[in-house]
């Protein structure tokens, strides 16, 4: 009941904040100097052609014209369309989606099953050699360039050793569509060479993402859990003789996971939003690519279109990440 | 019941060691380019670079090709044309049963849909047709025969006629959508007749095309059965690609150390030949002190040429002293430019009139590295001279925005230009007519009646001697007033798999015509 209360609120907010974003990013994205106009009219176009062509896409009209009208088409499902390529925004976004949801996935879960146990371990084994060695991995980890470490991964695993591909999704045909998602789609059509190959090209990409979001969760983790190891519950049911793994893994990490949690969420939130860099190395399709390219583009319908499937992740996030903060830990849910 | 669940996990790991080893194979007549911009629209009237050349020389054809180096003017769908006596009206005669990928038959009135489309459409080489033939001028005089009528004699017509790709007018009119002449159809699909056809697209990824073996020019015994043109963002996965062989082809503009990377490979070759495009310095022909021609010429003899082109650039590029490429007709062959020589710089400045008393803005283009090096060495000399300079770095769309009026633009620019059409006016013609300012090629803004009569003279005419001739004599007065500097033209090397051969380069098109390749085994 509460947590529908708190669900509730936060959804009311929800609108005036992405329309704030909208506003700031429209403004910004209208003042800068490029002119994606000229550029759309061609390199070799004189200055009376790009004008004609202005009075043709409407962009001549006054900004808050514009505003009001890219809003009242947002409201009806219409992001509008590129202004190079004619195709519906909405459609190139959804195009993209399944690739970045891939890789966040894929990176999430190996950065969340490796590195929270670690985090426990170098806790526990506070200062121990394998906590030091730990910490140098974590702070690589933060520290790590992430193209230097994606091209270093091609370096060694696709040239090297051969084990895996340079870049990509897939070099041939796509499973059949049902999810976008390479992996779930190959699974439910029991194709499993296409498995394979898609898992293989899955491989680097998403260890390059996983590496510094893993070194996060370690880092948090830890901290999360020396700090509850000193609470009087700790103290009370080892004096009651339970299990140590069971006051570990179930009791202590319970309560420890509070900020990690909020870290998984920003860590989602951030790389949902398109992990532009690792994108780059690995031309992988994802959102990242095609946020930069509106940009450099200035494609404002482009621009937009992303900066609302981007705000609309975080408020989404930050949401869950806040409901499931209240179902780990029952004191939130007081307030 | 743990017997189950282990056998089943066992199975479940079996099949994925399977999927882990199995790998499809690649055929070998299979052709996988990597490519520097994406695909991001299959419109061949919506752009005009040389970034997506692919689409365009792959899926589509023009009255006129052109090939090899240096360019020529091929018949392609059109046989021959006529120009009439007052150099008006062009008409073109089309070749009898050239067929679109839906079989149906190439006729006169595609071509004029198609040339009316551009101009309606507003995109690609819109910019330059519009200038020349204006809408609804274009006529199906028959079946066969279409016939163009230019507002006004223009002698680049035929050099632009290319890039009127003929689309397939029934099927792109069926999708028309409120007025929008097919355009949010034709950016994913194929309208076109061209030596391969469509099979895949994804403007994340690329495309890919097979072989229509009904294509008028026919086919020999040997040839690429299925393309794939991806866009690979950087230049290192590409370079990698090469070596390990996932690609057959790449752009041949890479960074010197690259090329030589390649040149290292043992299943790369590299194909040198030298391309037409040139990197300049645009000076700010309006803006004191750099209205005073003395001051323009000493910034010409302050730049470290050979400093530039052979040792930072390694000998990869040839010096182009004139604003014409060196490979190009209309080149004055007498002109040897300026050369590096600070004692000749500071002769000029004590000539100059005007005092420069301020630092000189360069401009160089952010993502291009080799822009920031000239950029870097011209500051140099200029130091040396005792001139102050100030940096200034801007995307490119930034920087073109910037270069349309003299107050913005800044006093000297770096960048280059390509072949948009193989013709002196591509260059010199654009860069310093008056009424090009505004344009990203005329940022000099230069201003002489003089030049400006040569010019136009050059534009109206088809006689081709008298011609060169006014170009030749453009170039002289222009280099005379040191209207900028010229640093080099381009030389291409292409990478290719060294397996690969028929490869046709031609400066507009960068040899990504596959439909001449070949596999040598």
């Amino acid at each position: 009941m509460r947590l529908l209360a708190l669900a509730l609120r936060r959804l009311l907010w929800f609108v005036p904040t992405l329309l704030g974003l909208l506003v700031i990013t429209f403004v910004i994205s209208r003042v800068v100097p490029a002119d994606p106009v000229a550029l759309v009219a061609g390199e070799t176009a004189t200055p009376a052609q790009i004008e004609a062509l202005r009075r043709d896409l409407g962009f001549d009209r006054p900004l808050p014209v514009q505003f009001v009208d890219y809003i009242a088409r947002l409201a009806r499902g219409d992001m509008g369309v590129s202004l190079f390529t004619r195709r519906p925004i909405l459609d190139d976004l959804l195009q993209r989606l399944p690739a970045t949801i891939e890789l966040t996935v894929a990176a999430m879960v190996v950065s969340i099953l490796i590195g929270i146990p670690l985090g426990v371990l170098s806790a526990l084994w506070r200062n121990s050699a394998f906590d030091h060695a730990l910490r140098i991995l974590t702070v690589s980890g933060l520290a790590i360039a992430g193209f230097w470490l994606g091209i270093m991964l091609q370096l060694l695993f696709s040239m090297r050793l051969g084990w895996t591909p340079l870049n990509g999704r897939l070099p041939g045909y796509p499973p059949t569509h049902i999810t976008g998602l390479y992996l779930v789609d190959a699974a439910l059509t029991w194709d499993w060479a296409t498995f394979g190959v898609a898992l293989r090209h899955l491989a680097l990409p998403a260890a390059t993402l996983a590496f510094p979001a893993l070194a996060t969760l370690v880092r948090f983790t830890r901290a999360g859990v020396l700090d509850v190891m000193q609470s009087n519950f700790v103290l009370y049911e080892r004096a009651m003789g339970l299990p140590r793994p069971l006051i570990v893994w179930k009791y202590i990490l319970r309560s420890a996971l509070t900020s990690t949690v909020t870290q998984i969420g920003l860590l989602l939130g951030i790389l949902l939003a398109g992990a532009v860099v690792t994108e780059a190395v690995f031309d992988w399709p994802g959102i990242g690519t095609y946020a930069v390219s509106s940009i450099v583009l200035s494609d404002y319908n482009a621009i937009m279109g992303f900066t609302v499937w981007a705000g609309a992740i975080f408020i989404v996030v930050n949401l869950l990440v806040d409901l499931a903060q209240t179902l780990v830990d029952p004191r939130e849910r007081a307030t | 019941m743990t017997h189950g669940r282990s056998r089943l996990a066992f199975v479940l790991v079996l099949l994925a060691l399977a999927a882990l080893v199995a790998t499809p194979a690649v055929a070998q007549t299979r052709f996988v380019f990597a490519n520097e911009s994406p695909y991001d629209t299959l419109d061949p009237h919506a752009a005009f670079d040389v970034g997506r050349v692919a689409v365009r020389l792959n899926l589509y054809d023009g009255l006129y090709r052109w090939e090899d180096n240096p360019p020529k003017l091929e018949p392609w769908l059109a046989e021959s044309h006529t120009v009439s006596p007052d150099g008006l009206t062009y008409t073109f005669k089309l070749r009898h049963g050239a067929k679109f990928h839906d079989g149906t038959e190439i006729t006169a009135e595609d071509v004029r849909y198609s040339a009316e489309r551009i101009l309606a459409i507003k995109k690609g080489a819109a910019s330059l047709l519009s200038t020349m033939i204006a809408p609804e001028s274009t006529k199906a005089v028959d079946k066969y025969t279409v016939q163009f009528t230019l507002a006004k004699p223009a002698a680049i017509f035929l050099a632009v006629v290319p890039e009127i790709h003929v689309v397939n007018s029934a099927l792109v009119k069926k999708h028309e959508k409120d007025g929008d002449w097919g355009q949010a159809w034709l950016t994913n699909n194929d309208a076109g007749s061209g030596s391969y056809q469509l099979t895949r697209y994804d403007p994340a990824i690329g495309f890919q095309a097979r072989r229509f073996p009904d294509h008028f020019k026919g086919w020999g015994p040997k040839y690429i059965d299925e393309i794939d043109f991806r866009f690979v963002k950087e230049d290192n996965t590409r370079v990698l690609g090469m070596i390990k062989g996932d690609y057959q082809g790449t752009g041949g503009y890479l960074p010197n150390d690259q090329v030589k990377r390649l040149r290292e490979a043992p299943n790369v070759k590299i194909v040198e030949q030298e391309s037409m495009r040139i990197m300049m310095f645009q000076i700010n022909n309006q803006r004191p002190p750099l209205n005073d021609m003395h001051v323009r010429r000493a910034i010409s003899y302050a730049f470290d040429y050979d400093g530039f082109n052979k040792e930072i650039l390694g000998g990869s590029v040839e010096r182009n002293p004139v604003p014409i490429p060196n490979n190009m007709w209309g080149v004055p062959k007498d002109v040897k430019g300026y050369t590096y020589s600070l004692d000749k710089a500071k002769e000029e400045l004590k000539q100059a009139r005007a005092r420069v008393d301020r630092p000189i803005t360069v401009g160089y283009l952010q993502g291009f590295s080799q822009t920031e090096q000239a950029a870097t060495v011209m500051a140099n000399g200029l130091r040396k001279l005792g001139l102050e300079t100030k940096m200034t770095s801007e995307v490119w769309p930034a920087m073109v925005e910037r270069m349309k009026k003299p107050e913005t633009s800044p006093d000297l620019v770096v960048y280059w230009i390509s072949t948009y059409y193989a013709d002196p006016n591509n260059w010199i013609g654009e860069m310093f007519n008056s009424k090009q300012w505004g344009t990203f090629k005329a940022s000099s803004f230069y201003k002489n009646p003089k030049v400006d009569e040569l010019l136009e003279t050059a534009l109206k005419t088809t006689d081709r001697a008298a011609r060169e001739k006014a170009y030749q004599e453009a170039a002289r007065i222009v280099v005379n007033e040191a209207a900028g500097v010229w640093i080099y033209n381009t030389k291409y090397f292409g990478p290719w798999a060294k397996n690969i051969e028929g490869i046709r380069f031609s400066p507009v098109g960068n040899g990504q015509e596959i439909r001449w390749l070949s596999y040598s085994k």
